[in-house]
């Protein structure tokens, strides 16, 4: 309990984590509300209008509700980042558990393919795999999974290896533990802070990345509500029209916010080494 | 330390041979085929299979890779399927922009992000430093291609008062190429027009470049300021009657510069991929656009090329920010 | 963060000076995209038109609008009664801008190089011409010997530039013609030099008046001396640019909502010119459900097409029934076009699926994402066939990708969205290619249509000379077509471009989208 009234005097990430769970919660509860299919549908009548009581965020170059499109682009961006982040995990952290824990061919081998991957910006990177996949969401979250998981790998390798020397380690290698106990039951909690640190910061970096490639072409596909891609199409209607590319921009920057925000605050809680500030 | 050095050069090798058969294996993967973007819009299906045999695309792959090895070696990346340039030449020629921009979009980062770190650790807790730490959330939040967008739109479009696109003024001849950097050249040739154009030309771009950059560095400079303070160190100084500017200026700021160095490797990459997209929304002229466009025709040799150019000089800068970390902290040389 | 506004501020104000910089006297600021290479036997896009029509030149050339074939380095031609033998005679005395005289040699080697690379534009001849084909008769004379009559032979006469043979040979490297040379410098007669040193692709070329143009310069008293060829990558960037007198002309494709802004702008106008570019939705034919005619007939009449037209595009298109556009010779007046109508639409998909057909797949139409229209086009479509119960999918691609994908039916998409621009002038460009089953594979026959008629109309409009005959023939096709709804053509494009007031003789034509500079002047 202590930890929770600590993490609650910590104001920038309790409204970190608002907005985080504000986010989460229209994801989740949209459908009930917006007919997603509907908010897709041209209404060429209305088309860019600015905002006004009827169209919060005015409307766009097809005349659908910009505020609705925002509304839905969460599910996108927060679905994006969700499937990257795990993805990347499921891959990152058991090849950074064994790199880290185990010496040998293997471990030098995961860890030089670490080096590959990341010796090149990882957005880059992502690009031309997103390319390669052929356009859409689905290969954009795939590029961005196969181009994270190496910041889990490095990650958990370090972790590992710090505690690797620790003393419980030894004393379950002397008792015969397997392998894999040791490395789940064992190393796995005891490095779960930084993952989990990663993993918050990482969902803001996601989304940003995920934006970038919505806005170049190579990510999400109209009629997507997709806030990188509606930036993309908004541009071109400026500056008359600038609500069309100004909002979707700032639902960006807060949902990343909160997740910076929420990972500092978790960072701060969990990981006393890595303090950020105070 | 020359060993240090050399031991980090020789680390790169199996990086860029790892990352060049990466992108080689990603990009025969993928859609699209060179010999019809070579053969153009009117080709018919012989045409094609003229071209992919002339292109070597039946032989086997490995010689394809081995091939492409051989040539980059020699600084030959090839000849662009959709230009048919030699794709050394075009890279030759846009590097340049993308180095001025990210320089500058360097200094910018550190300078600003010094002097407001520096403040906001002395002055922790003032209206100032609370500015500074929203301003830095806000920086790391922000979608950089987005705020190209917005500053373009206040700026350029609204006040009309810095310019929208490109690296000079239309119609201005530009400097003699000595470096490549047009603020540079422009000095050397004594061209003030050109150089006033040019800075006026990448105040936006490279703003937007630097914010997330400048937060970063803003974020941990004035925590280590702020450490530095508190240790014990300036504890004892400040007991013994130093006046306190005198304890910043030598001390603290000497030790709040390590942490900050060794961020700018990192940045790097950060202001590379920014660039992509800031470089698309500015028109600038530089690797970032190249690209985009290159992605967009499946140039594949091009898309290779920029990679591998972008890796090499991540993988400079990175060994240059261990030199100085080296430098700055003998330590670090020794475990490395 | 007070210190940083104050610089900013600072650096804004000490820059602000130079900002006002307009195009010098003299200058004009071509704003519109560059080809991707310069080397006109390699390239063959639309923004190569601009630089063969203004570096180059051809043995004749369109010039106006409609676009009248005009003999250009040629004095005339004649052609043998079978059709196979074409001889055209050259104009004496033209120069190359190193000033060597340009006689048939270079015509042959011209010709000669662009059939033997197989690149570019020479998917016209190369059915038609082997390289052998092209013969000196003398000095000034050239032959062309067909292996069959090819009607069309003429009109695609401009789309070769002529090459300067010595300095193309002395810089040949690896056998390639020259081409690595010649994709970033020049070796032409036009009007217009470039300067290869200031080249940068996609981003700057300037172009310097050739004094010795064989044409002369007595028609235009008061010509353009240098041409900055700037391209702007984003129409609103591009509009901006025009609008602050930064540009002197952006391209020729502007949005409506730009359009509205440059005509209300001061010193600033829209050039508006009907041209010859259809809009189609590419169906492809030999994928279920697309292969039943009644489902094509259903997505004609689903496609809400004043809605686009009026409204999206502000009514800046004319709607466009058939393959051909509908100002040149061979589209029938009396063609019906197909209408916006959801009861009919879902009669046509109704009797689709009692005909077995399944329309409970998710369709997918691919658009070009750099290019809007096709995505605004595409989500017409689909909320159209969302209404009669058809799903419909977007899927994002590049014309790379897409023309790659043209090559097999398998690969082809169900649907696209694509232009046809006027690459010569005749209904070969558009109904020939696109539905002639023989052009299977290519991206301009990517519907896959099949039809033993069509196709027997189409070799005889190839082969008869005479424009009437063929005129019938090929209405008496688009007819056929149109009844089986192929695809869904949609408009004939009309070209908006914004130009400067202080640019006279702006002369469009289909070819070229009015790019040619030498008509033009700075007032």
């Amino acid at each position: 309990m202590l930890i929770f009234k600590k993490f609650l005097r910590d104001i920038p990430a309790v409204l970190g984590f608002i907005i985080v769970f504000a986010a989460i919660a229209i994801a989740i509860a949209d459908p009930l509300f917006i007919d997603a299919k509907l908010a897709n549908r041209p209404n060429i009548i209305a088309r860019l209008q600015p905002p006004s009581w009827e169209y919060p965020f005015g409307t766009d170059n097809l005349g659908r509700d910009i505020f609705i499109r925002v509304i839905l682009g969460t599910d996108t961006a927060l679905g994006i980042a969700l499937g990257v982040v795990l993805a990347a995990m499921a891959i990152g952290v058991p090849l950074g558990l064994y790199a880290g824990y185990s010496d040998g061919l293997v471990s030098e081998v995961i860890m030089r393919v670490t080096d590959v991957f990341l010796a090149v910006p990882q957005l880059i990177l992502a690009i031309a795999l997103a390319q390669v996949l052929g356009r859409g969401i689905e290969s954009a979250m795939v590029a961005l999974a196969v181009t994270y998981w190496p910041f889990f790998t490095r990650t958990v390798y370090a972790e590992v290896r710090r505690v690797r020397t620790a003393l419980f380690v030894e004393a379950l290698e002397g008792l015969n533990a397997s392998r894999t106990r040791i490395l789940f039951a064992h190393v796995l909690p005891n490095v779960a802070a930084p993952i989990i640190v990663r993993a918050s910061i990482g969902m803001g970096f996601i989304i940003l990345t995920a934006a970038v490639l919505g806005f170049l072409g190579v990510g999400a596909v109209p009629p997507s509500p997709d806030w990188g891609l509606a930036i993309a199409e908004g541009r071109k209607y400026l500056p008359e029209h600038w609500w069309f590319a100004t909002f979707p921009g700032l639902a960006i920057l807060v949902l990343v916010l909160g997740f910076n925000l929420l990972g500092d605050g978790l960072r701060d809680l969990l990981d006393p080494r890595l303090r950020r500030s105070r | 330390m020359v060993l240090f050095v050399i031991r980090r050069l020789i680390l790169i090798i199996p990086i860029l041979l790892g990352l060049l058969l990466l992108t080689f294996v990603m990009l025969r993967m993928g859609p699209g085929d060179p010999a019809a973007a070579i053969a153009g819009d009117n080709a018919t299906p012989e045409q094609i299979a003229a071209i992919r045999e002339d292109l070597g695309l039946n032989d086997p792959a490995v010689f394809q890779f081995f091939d492409y090895l051989v040539r980059a070696a020699q600084g030959d990346f090839g000849v662009s399927v959709y230009s048919n340039r030699p794709v050394g030449l075009d890279i030759a020629q846009r590097l340049p922009a993308t180095l001025e921009l990210t320089i500058v979009a360097l200094l910018i980062a550190t300078v600003f992000g010094l002097i407001i770190g520096v403040l906001s650790g002395v002055w922790r807790n003032s209206t100032f430093d609370h500015l500074v730490r929203i301003f830095a959330v806000i920086g790391l939040a922000t979608a950089s291609f987005w705020f190209a967008i917005m500053l373009q739109l206040v700026f350029s479009m609204d006040l009309g008062i810095l310019p929208l696109r490109g690296r000079l003024a239309t119609g201005m001849p530009s400097p003699p190429v000595v470096t490549g950097l047009y603020l540079v050249d422009a000095l050397l040739a004594g061209r003030l027009d050109a150089f006033w154009s040019a800075l006026a030309h990448i105040i936006l771009p490279a703003f937007t470049i630097a914010l997330g950059g400048l937060a970063t560095i803003a974020r941990f400079t004035r925590s280590s300021v702020i450490s530095s303070l508190e240790s014990e160190y300036a504890a004892y100084e400040t007991a013994v009657g130093y006046p306190r500017r005198r304890i910043i200026t030598p001390y603290v700021l000497r030790n709040s510069l390590v942490t900050p160095v060794t961020q700018i490797g990192l940045l790097f990459g950060a202001f590379v991929s920014n660039a992509v997209a800031v470089e698309a929304v500015f028109d600038w002229p530089g690797l970032g656009s190249y690209l985009v466009e290159a992605i967009f025709t499946n140039d594949y040799q091009a898309i290779l090329a920029v990679t591998l150019v972008i890796g090499v000089i991540y993988g400079i800068v990175n060994i240059c920010v261990d030199v100085i970390h080296g430098l700055l902290d003998p330590r670090v040389a020794e475990t490395m | 963060m007070r210190i940083l506004h104050a610089a900013m501020f600072a650096a804004v104000t000490l820059t602000a000076a130079p900002l006002a910089a307009q195009a010098p006297e003299g200058e004009l600021v071509w704003g519109d995209t560059l080809p991707k290479g310069l080397d006109p036997h390699v390239v063959y896009d639309v923004p190569m038109q601009f630089y063969m029509l203004n570096v180059y030149d051809g043995l004749y050339r369109y010039v106006g609008n409609p676009p009248e074939l005009t003999p250009w380095l040629a004095q005339g031609h004649e052609v043998s009664d079978d059709g196979l033998t074409w001889t055209f005679t050259l104009k004496d005395g033209v120069t190359f801008h190193d000033g060597s005289p340009l006689n048939a040699d270079d015509v042959v080697y011209s010709f000669q190089r662009l059939l033997e690379m197989g690149q570019g534009p020479s998917g016209a001849f190369l059915p038609v011409l082997d390289p052998s084909g092209v013969e000196k008769v003398d000095d000034l004379t050239v032959q062309f010997t067909l292996k069959h009559p090819y009607a069309p032979f003429l009109a695609a006469i401009p789309l070769v530039s002529i090459v300067n043979e010595d300095v193309v040979k002395a810089n040949e490297a690896d056998g390639d013609f020259g081409a690595g040379w010649l994709s970033s410098n020049s070796a032409g007669s036009g009007a217009y030099i470039p300067d290869a040193g200031t080249y940068v692709p996609q981003e700057r070329l300037d172009l310097a008046r050739f004094e010795d143009h064989f044409y002369g310069w007595d028609d235009n008293p008061s010509p353009i001396d240098v041409v900055r060829a700037y391209p702007v990558q984003e129409t609103s960037t591009r509009v901006l640019a025009l609008m602050r007198g930064d540009i002197d002309a952006t391209d020729s494709y502007l949005p409506t909502d730009q359009v509205e802004r440059v005509k209300g702008a001061e010193g600033v106008d829209v050039s508006q010119d009907e041209s010859m570019r259809i809009m189609i939705i590419r169906m492809n034919n030999k994928k279920p459900p697309f292969d039943n005619a009644n489902f094509r007939k259903c997505v004609s009449h689903a496609f809400d097409y004043s809605a686009f037209i009026d409204v999206i595009l502000g009514g800046y298109a004319e709607r466009n029934a058939g393959p051909i556009p509908k100002n040149l010779w061979g589209a029938p007046d009396d063609l019906e076009p197909y209408t916006f109508d959801l009861d009919l639409a879902q009669e046509f998909c109704d009797a689709a699926r009692a005909e077995g057909a399944d329309l409970d797949r998710t369709l997918e139409i691919h658009i070009q994402s750099a290019l809007d229209q096709t995505t605004q086009s595409a989500q017409v479509l689909q909320a159209g066939l969302g209404a009669v119960g058809v799903n419909v999918e977007l899927i994002a691609s590049t014309w790379a990708n897409l023309t790659s994908q043209a090559a097999s039916p398998e690969t082809t998409p169900d649907m696209w969205v694509h232009w046809v621009s006027t690459y010569f002038v005749d209904p070969e460009n558009w109904i020939g290619q696109m539905y002639d089953s023989d052009f299977h594979g290519t991206w301009k026959a990517s519907a896959w249509y099949q039809n033993d008629e069509v196709d027997s109309l189409l070799d005889q409009a190839r082969a008869e000379t005479d424009q009437a005959e063929r005129a019938k023939l090929y209405e008496e096709a688009s007819r056929k077509i149109v009844a089986d709804a192929a695809d869904i053509w949609i408009y004939n494009t009309v070209q908006l471009r914004g130009l400067s007031d202080r640019v006279d003789g702006y002369k469009f034509s289909p070819v070229g989208s009015g790019g040619e500079i030498r008509w033009m002047s700075l007032n």
